[in-house]
C-alpha cells in the first residue's frame, strides 16, 4: 500500500500532445506578429503635381536640368558563373552592359563623360544657388538609357544636395 | 517481491513521431510565408546607388509596388500586367497597367493637391514604389511615370528601388 502511494506521488507521466500544441501557437502568434525585412533602399523622386489641374502662373524658378545620353551601348554580355562572357545571338534571357559603356551627361553647357565629373558639376551647382532652398532638378533621360544609368545619376543628384527631383516623359524611340 | 524502481526524473521514452510531425509543419510554415511576403517583390538585380535611404516602409500605409523586369515585362504580384511583343498587339497596350494604377490611386490615402489648402482637389500623398532591373531600358519606367501624371491617377511621389551597399549600412 504504501509502495502504490509512493509511486503515485513521484510519477509525472510528460503528455506530448499539448506541448506540441502550444509550440504551433506560439510559433504561429510570432510568425503573424514580425516583419520581414527585406534589404533594399528607395530613391525619392517627385512627379509634376499639377497635371491636369489648372496651375496658376508661377514665377520663372531656378531650374537644373541633366541631360543623360548614350554615347556607346558597351558591348552585351551574359552572366556566368565564372563572371561573364559576350552575349552570342543564340543566348536569351537577362544581360548586362559592358564597362566600355559610355554615357554623355549635360547640365546646361557643361558637357561630361565621366559621373565623377558631373557630381562635382552638380555639388557646385547645388551651392551657387541663389540662397533658395529647392531648386528643383530634371533627369532628363534619353532613349536606351537604362535603370541602372538614370539610378547612378539620381544617386550623385541626391548626394549634391537636390531634394526637389522630377523626370522627363518617355520619347520616341527614334530621338537620340 | 522487488520493485524495481525507475527514477521518474532521468527515464523518459522519446517518442520520435511527433518530433517529425514538427519538423515537417515547420519547414512547411517557413516555406508558405517566406512565399507570401516575396510575393510583391519580382526577382531583379537591382542598380547599386550609395546615398539611398534604408527602405523602412510604414506597414500601416499601403505602398503599392510595380516591377519592370530587364525585357521590359510589367509584373505586379506576381502576375504580368504588360507583356513587350504580346500586349503590343492590342489597341492599347498598356490598358492593364493603367487600370491598376487608377484603382491603386483610389486605395492611397489623399491629400490636397495645393499645399495647406483645406479644399479642393485631392490626389495620392503615398508614394509608389518602382523597382526595375537593372539593364531595363529606362523608357519603361518613364512610361509608368508618365501614367502616373494622368487625371485618373495622380500619384506624384516616386521611390525607385536600388540596392544599397551592405558594408556601410544604412545611409540617410
Amino acid at each position: 500500500m504504501s509502495m502504490l502511494a509512493e509511486l503515485a506521488e513521484d510519477k509525472a507521466e510528460m503528455e506530448m500532445t499539448p506541448m506540441i500544441d502550444v509550440t504551433f501557437l506560439l510559433l504561429i502568434f510570432f510568425m503573424c506578429t514580425l516583419k520581414f525585412k527585406t534589404l533594399e533602399g528607395k530613391l525619392s523622386a517627385f512627379l509634376p503635381k499639377d497635371v491636369g489641374v489648372n496651375q496658376m502662373d508661377a514665377e520663372p524658378i531656378e531650374k537644373v536640368e541633366i541631360l543623360m545620353r548614350v554615347v556607346k551601348d558597351g558591348t552585351k554580355l551574359k552572366r556566368t558563373d565564372n563572371g561573364t562572357r559576350p552575349y552570342t545571338s543564340s543566348d536569351t534571357g537577362r544581360y548586362d552592359w559592358g564597362s566600355d559603356r559610355q554615357m554623355e551627361y549635360n547640365v546646361g553647357p557643361f558637357r561630361t563623360n565621366d559621373l565623377d565629373a558631373l557630381r562635382t558639376k552638380l555639388a557646385k551647382v547645388f551651392k551657387d544657388r541663389s540662397g533658395d532652398d529647392k531648386v528643383p532638378a530634371t533627369i532628363d533621360a534619353r532613349p536606351k538609357t537604362v535603370y541602372e544609368d538614370v539610378v547612378k545619376v539620381l544617386d550623385q543628384a541626391i548626394d549634391a544636395g537636390f531634394t526637389d527631383i522630377t523626370f522627363v516623359g518617355a520619347y520616341p524611340d527614334h530621338i537620340e | 517481491m522487488n520493485l524495481s524502481k525507475h527514477d521518474p526524473e532521468t527515464e523518459m521514452e522519446m517518442n520520435m513521431t511527433p518530433m517529425i510531425d514538427v519538423v515537417f509543419l515547420l519547414i512547411i510554415f517557413f516555406m508558405i510565408i517566406t512565399d507570401m511576403t516575396q510575393q510583391d517583390l519580382e526577382d531583379l538585380q537591382l542598380p547599386m546607388a550609395q546615398f539611398a535611404k534604408e527602405d523602412k516602409p510604414d506597414p500601416e500605409i499601403y505602398r503599392p509596388i510595380i516591377n519592370i523586369t530587364f525585357d521590359g515585362r510589367i509584373v505586379i504580384k506576381r502576375e504580368d500586367y504588360y507583356v513587350p511583343e504580346l500586349d503590343d498587339l492590342n489597341a492599347d497596350p498598356y490598358i492593364r497597367v493603367k487600370e491598376w494604377l487608377a484603382q491603386t490611386a483610389k486605395k492611397m490615402e489623399k491629400n490636397f493637391i495645393q499645399d495647406g489648402a483645406t479644399s479642393g482637389p485631392m490626389a495620392p500623398d503615398e508614394p509608389l514604389l518602382i523597382r526595375a532591373d537593372i539593364s531595363t531600358p529606362f523608357k519603361h519606367i518613364q512610361k509608368i511615370m508618365e501614367f502616373c501624371g494622368e487625371q485618373g491617377v495622380q500619384i506624384w511621389k516616386v521611390q525607385l528601388a536600388c540596392s544599397v551597399p551592405e558594408s556601410e549600412g544604412p545611409a540617410e
